[in-house]
């Protein structure tokens, strides 16, 4: 396929996952819901099941507000609207981990709210890296075979695990691959890397493997052009097409993100030295670099800044979604350590419902002029 | 070369013509903003006042504000964080932060030397802050918004207003107006919460003076000695504050046209 044929691709499936979401059911397959972030898509995977991300959508809030505060993250509240609405009716289950506070009551109200959907919990711990904290992880992971084992019938094998790791880590590469590649190709604008990193969520890893190198084969080929602004951009989510579409329209180039639904996703694969649980285990003790891990030094401020210089960023956009403790905390560190190092930030507060984005484009507009 | 920018904010209109990028041949501020006959009255009114230029004597139209983009005259249009930026560094070249406190919005903007435009912070989706805070509140104890820095002035014990939320806020005026704090000290309270929460904003972005206020509430004594004691210093003000906007625009226009 060409570029633009495979860009079409990407579109379709990240503007419509219900097509896909049907697709799946209706070729036989059982779907598994995965909310965010850092959900063991792994272990769906072995066991024959299709994981499909579940990060919410940009709906009308009504019956969710039922069962949440009003100030809560608006990615839960969609997801649950949505479950509420019929929209996932025909999914086998939801995993939900509880890696922020919002996240921690939520599988409660899915049960409650949604009693057609399973609710299977991952209960990640706080200390991840210590040994303690991995065998935490590790029964966090029993936990959850055992609910998929019970609720979709098929049995565990640890051998699949092994093949359904190698195609993550293949997936990781691939998409790590893709972000340096795209930070070379300003023609490929900021609308359409979203629906390449969203796409991702909604397919089989093997399925969206296969695209994104074919993708990056069809743009080694073809000739690179640089002539939008180069900025890195940080936050939770940043698919919202009414943001996307403002950062196509003031000449953006996103060349490096650190967005916790796009590239922190494949930052870190299982390591191959270990058996198979072992090995996922490692990978989430081995993660890093993110406001919902906790970390005691912060790290991840050094790391956007690095990730700043080495891709040549002009300035970077902070995507903060409403209500979202894990990144307001890490804000003024990221604010104070770009102010240190010159580099020009703007930020902007975004969330599931937003229907106008005149305020962003403001902002997005003047940091445009500022960068320019 | 005659010039024109044009802001259309969310509650007024502002334009101003420039010759050759230095002398302003006439402006106009209209009440009402987007969505308005605002825009098509400033117009009308600036080309009136300018001793017969019209629009096809203008080298270019640049247009800011939140209708901007909607204004279909323009040659160009640009954020008004810009604009302000730029009008306020005629005005005042010395400045270095600027306080722009609109109808629906507070922004600051921090300059270099050179006056181009270093950092910038807007407020949240919240009316607390802004212009709007005052109309609800002028509305409440009937009063004319342009009005509240005189009678501000008379306070001897000025109220606190402690919720953050506009809505709220309004509930605690007519609670304390029930108790009978008198409207100038009620009126100063509101002042100081306004410049409060910019205040708090400006200390985000690290207020380097020569500090100076754009926008329509600058013209608010109230809200501006407020402000300078929130800060600590003297905030500028000039009779163009509220043209800021429309200025920065008309000299964007001058740079950009060609020449």
């Amino acid at each position: 396929m060409t570029v633009n044929e495979l860009l079409a691709r990407f579109h379709e499936v990240a503007g419509n996952p219900k097509a896909q979401f049907d697709a799946y059911l209706k070729a036989g397959k059982k779907v598994i819901l995965v909310a965010p972030v850092y959900t063991p898509e792994e272990l769906v995977h072995a066991m024959g099941y299709v994981p499909m991300g579940a990060w919410g959508g940009d709906v009308e809030l009504n019956e969710a507000k039922k069962y949440c505060p009003a100030f809560i993250c608006s990615i839960l509240q969609s997801l649950l609207e949505l479950g509420l609405k019929g929209t996932y009716e025909g999914a086998s289950a939801i995993i939900i981990p509880n890696l922020c506070d919002s996240l921690r009551g939520f599988g409660q109200n899915w049960k409650y709210a949604i009693p057609s959907i399973p609710f299977i919990p991952m209960t990640y711990p706080q200390h991840r890296k210590p040994e303690f904290g991995a065998a935490f992880t590790k029964a966090g992971y029993e936990r959850v075979i055992a609910d998929l084992e019970k609720v979709a019938g098929e049995k565990f094998d640890l051998a699949k695990l092994e093949n359904s790791i190698k195609v993550y880590n293949a997936h990781n590469a691939a998409m790590r691959n893709l972000a340096v590649v795209l930070a070379d190709h300003a023609e490929i604008l900021p609308s359409q890397r979203s629906d390449i990193f969203k796409s991702a969520t909604f397919m089989l890893k093997e399925e969206h493997t296969a695209l994104v190198n074919e993708l990056i084969e069809a743009l080694n080929a073809q000739e690179a052009k640089s002539d939008r602004i180069r900025i890195m951009t940080t936050g939770i989510l940043a698919d919202a097409p009414g943001l996307t579409s403002i950062l196509d329209e003031m000449n953006m180039h996103i060349v490096a993100d650190d967005i916790a639904a796009e590239s922190r996703q494949y930052r870190t694969d299982a390591p191959a030295e270990f058996c198979a649980m072992d090995s996922l285990v490692k990978k989430f003790q081995n993660m890093d670099n993110c406001s919902v891990l906790y970390d005691f030094y912060k790290k991840r401020v050094d790391y956007i800044i690095e990730q700043m210089k080495e891709y040549d960023a002009k300035g970077l956009l902070i995507i903060l979604t409403k209500f979202c403790d894990p990144e307001e905390f890490d804000y003024p560190l990221i604010k104070k350590a770009c102010e240190a190092a010159g580099i020009p930030t703007a930020t902007i507060e975004v969330d599931r419902q937003m229907v106008n984005y005149e305020q962003a484009r403001t902002a997005i507009e003047t940091f445009r002029d500022l960068l320019a | 070369m005659y010039t024109l920018g044009i802001d259309i904010g969310s509650t007024t209109s502002k334009c101003v013509i420039l010759k050759d990028g230095k002398d302003i041949v006439a402006t106009s501020l209209i009440i009402g903003g987007m969505g308005t006959p605002g825009p098509t009255d400033a117009l009308t009114q600036v080309f009136e006042k300018s001793g017969g230029l019209t629009k096809d004597d203008m080298a270019m139209t640049v247009a800011t504000g939140y209708g901007r983009t909607r204004y279909e005259g323009a040659d160009l249009d640009m954020s008004e964080l810009s604009c302000h930026a730029m009008g306020a560094h005629h005005v005042f070249p010395t400045v270095r932060t600027i306080i722009d406190i609109g109808g629906q919005d507070a922004k600051l903007i921090s300059l270099d030397e050179r006056g181009r435009m270093k950092n910038f912070l807007m407020n949240d989706k919240c009316a607390a802050g802004t212009g709007r805070f005052l109309d609800v509140m002028a509305n409440i104890l009937q009063l004319d918004v342009n009005d509240l820095g005189a009678v501000a002035a008379q306070a001897d014990n000025p109220a606190s207003i402690s919720s953050t939320c506009t809505v709220f806020a309004e509930s605690e005026v007519i609670s304390q107006l029930a108790n009978g704090v008198t409207t100038p000290n009620l009126v100063a309270g509101i002042c100081a919460s306004v410049s409060s929460r910019v205040a708090a904003l400006a200390k985000r972005i690290g207020p380097t003076p020569d500090i100076c206020m754009s926008g329509g509430v600058a013209q608010n004594d109230g809200v501006r000695s407020a402000m300078e004691k929130a800060l600590d210093t003297k905030i500028l003000v000039s009779p163009m504050a509220q043209l800021f906007g429309a200025l920065g625009a008309a000299y964007y226009a001058f740079e950009k046209a060609p020449k």
